[in-house]
């Protein structure tokens, strides 16, 4: 029987296996190789020639290569801590709001929350480039009538990354409330209600009760939050083109225009390979950080 | 819960006002790009460019939409993005739900360091693989094509994890009894385990579709400017650079309304399963 089941195992895992072996971990490990070649896009694998480190020296270099990745990866690096710092306060805050019943209209609040998160980012990256437009645009019409001079927004290197971030975080905090809210769930009823004898007020069940029972939950969403802000593409690839003066040029936008449209694989694998070990640093980091506060 | 909500209701009524007006406030902050979005599709040229803005078009037009049709080939992107996303999904279904099935109800030996690396996929960005795949993609003669677009997306890690957390849930009972019966295991599948597992399968479809409807950076790499295999998501991007500088709100507003609203419908209709599935990525694991 379990001879039997070991076949049937191997069936039934056959087509996932190998198409995530195919189409992601060859992919992956090729990406890996190839940092360690000089490597056309336009040329099959069979071309690249082993240089050892020599990417990775130019794109930490002095050259332009270099001035160009370093800035991107700052870029990318600010996007992401932005994107995170904003995204989960606001999702704790928005899901307490649909999660309390003082007041109906919660899940109503929670569905146009979340209908954002439905949309094609290149949708919103459209919508919101005309939403910034410096003249004819509501957000600056909307500033003017409390009394704020009209902003730059995409237009002006000090403000155009962050604008960025700010759509980004409009489209995504429906579904980091939906976490949030499902972590709420989670917390017992009787610890408020032990609290409430106890005389805690509200602030002091948020502080002592709410957010350190959170704390998986905001970890997962902390993780989620940088996966997706190191993959921004489309507003930079339709509206600023990496512009104004590079200051949204960031690492996917980047590695695509070295890998694919110059065709300089090897330099762009060497990139995309940072990128990834960035990604493992920040994350570990982050679960040593809540090990580290559940232990005290 | 229920004491949280009995406690709570003796709270003072300013504190009530305070929080609907905040609450009020977030939905219109939320669902104001989307309105102007489709109002402005409905304006005349002329509108558009005013200053200060025109707020709601004095004589709705569907003039914009018409000079849409003229500039992309809506039928055809629209077509493409159904493909795409219905085929891929298609293809997500199935090959998750014979993964998920075996890595819930089998044993056999390196189970759980497979699913570990097949997992841990679920954390890589796109673009880390983007070069070689699109190399890789290409030597198999499947560049600018929508099948070039799809077959690398048939499998997913996500799919595999939502479908493990949901069938490990079905009796095995259930299952030794169709055993016993003598049906096979993809039978069992489909008969027995499918149906308990639909609301899952449901949601898993919903996100799936959605996804690989919004899907841009990987058909924009593959596809290399075949405009006849576009997605609706990449024909917009036309809109933008047609008649730059001049007057184009309307334009790509319309464009924007027609590629949002299949995902947007979509999920009115059948919000509950998308919040459960994140609900049940979140907290099952």
């Amino acid at each position: 029987m379990a001879k039997a089941f070991r076949a049937s195992a191997g069936i039934m895992l056959a087509p996932a296996v190998t198409l995530i072996g195919v189409f992601v971990l060859v992919p992956m490990l090729l990406t890996v190789w190839l940092s360690f070649q000089d490597w056309s896009t336009q040329t099959p694998f069979s071309e690249a020639n082993f240089v050892g480190l020599g990417n990775f020296q130019e794109i930490f270099g002095a050259t332009s290569v270099g001035r160009d990745f370093k800035a991107a990866l700052f870029n990318t690096a600010i996007y992401t801590a932005l994107s995170v710092i904003l995204i989960l306060p606001l999702s704790v805050v928005l899901g307490l709001m649909v999660y309390q019943r003082d007041v109906a209209g919660g899940t109503a609040l929670r569905t146009v929350l979340f209908s954002t998160y439905m949309v094609p980012m290149i949708a919103v990256a459209l919508v919101w480039s005309k939403l910034y437009s410096p003249s004819e645009g509501p957000f600056n019409q909307l500033l003017g009538l409390i009394g704020i001079s009209p902003q730059p927004w995409l237009s002006s290197p000090r403000s155009a990354l962050v604008s960025i971030v700010l759509l980004n975080v409009w489209q995504q905090v429906g579904y980091f409330t939906v976490l949030a809210i499902a972590g709420l769930t989670q917390i017992p009823g009787s610890l408020y209600e032990a609290a409430t004898l106890d005389g805690a007020n509200r602030r002091e069940q948020f502080r002592f009760i709410t957010l350190p029972l959170l704390r998986r939950t905001l970890l997962f969403s902390a993780v989620i939050a940088i996966i997706n802000a190191v993959q921004v593409f489309e507003p930079v690839a339709l509206i600023t083109q990496g512009g104004p003066v590079g200051s949204t040029n960031v690492l996917t936008y980047h590695i695509r225009r070295v890998g694919i449209e110059r065709a300089q694989g090897g330099l762009g694998s060497a990139m995309a390979v940072m990128l990834m070990l960035s990604l493992i640093v920040c994350v570990s980091a982050l679960f040593a950080f809540v090990n580290r506060k559940d232990s005290e | 819960m229920s004491t949280a909500r009995s406690l709570s209701r003796k709270r003072p009524s300013g504190r009530k006002a305070l929080l609907a007006t905040a609450m009020l406030l977030v939905a219109v902050a939320s669902a104001f790009p989307l309105a102007w979005m489709v109002l402005s599709s409905l304006k005349t040229p002329a509108e558009t460019m005013q200053v200060p803005p025109v707020w709601i078009p004095h004589t709705p037009s569907f003039e914009a939409y018409e000079k849409v049709a003229g500039v992309i080939n809506v039928g055809r992107s629209m077509w493409n993005s159904l493909v795409i996303a219905s085929v891929t999904t298609a293809g997500i279904l199935v090959t998750s739900m014979m993964a998920g099935y075996a890595f819930a109800k089998y044993s056999f030996p390196g189970r759980s360091l497979l699913f570990s690396v097949l997992i841990a996929t679920m954390f890589l960005p796109p673009i880390v693989t983007l070069i070689p795949l699109y190399r890789m993609v290409g030597s198999m003669g499947l560049s600018a094509s929508l099948a070039g677009i799809i077959v690398p997306n048939l499998a997913n890690a996500f799919g595999i994890f939502l479908m493990r957390q949901f069938i490990a849930g079905v009796p095995d009972e259930l299952i030794d009894a169709a055993r016993m019966d003598g049906a096979s295991e993809l039978l069992i599948l489909y008969k027995i385990v499918a149906p308990s597992v639909a609301p899952a399968i449901a949601a898993l479809a919903l996100f799936a579709f959605v996804y690989h409807w919004n899907s841009y950076l990987w058909p924009l790499t593959v596809l290399q400017g075949n405009a006849d295999a576009y997605p609706i998501v990449i024909s917009l991007s036309r809109l933008l650079s047609y008649n730059r500088g001049a007057v184009n709100t309307g334009l790509v507003m319309a464009g924007a309304t027609l590629a949002v609203l299949p995902p947007l419908i979509l999920f009115v209709f059948l919000q509950r399963f998308f919040v459960d599935s994140i609900v049940g990525s979140a907290i099952k694991g």
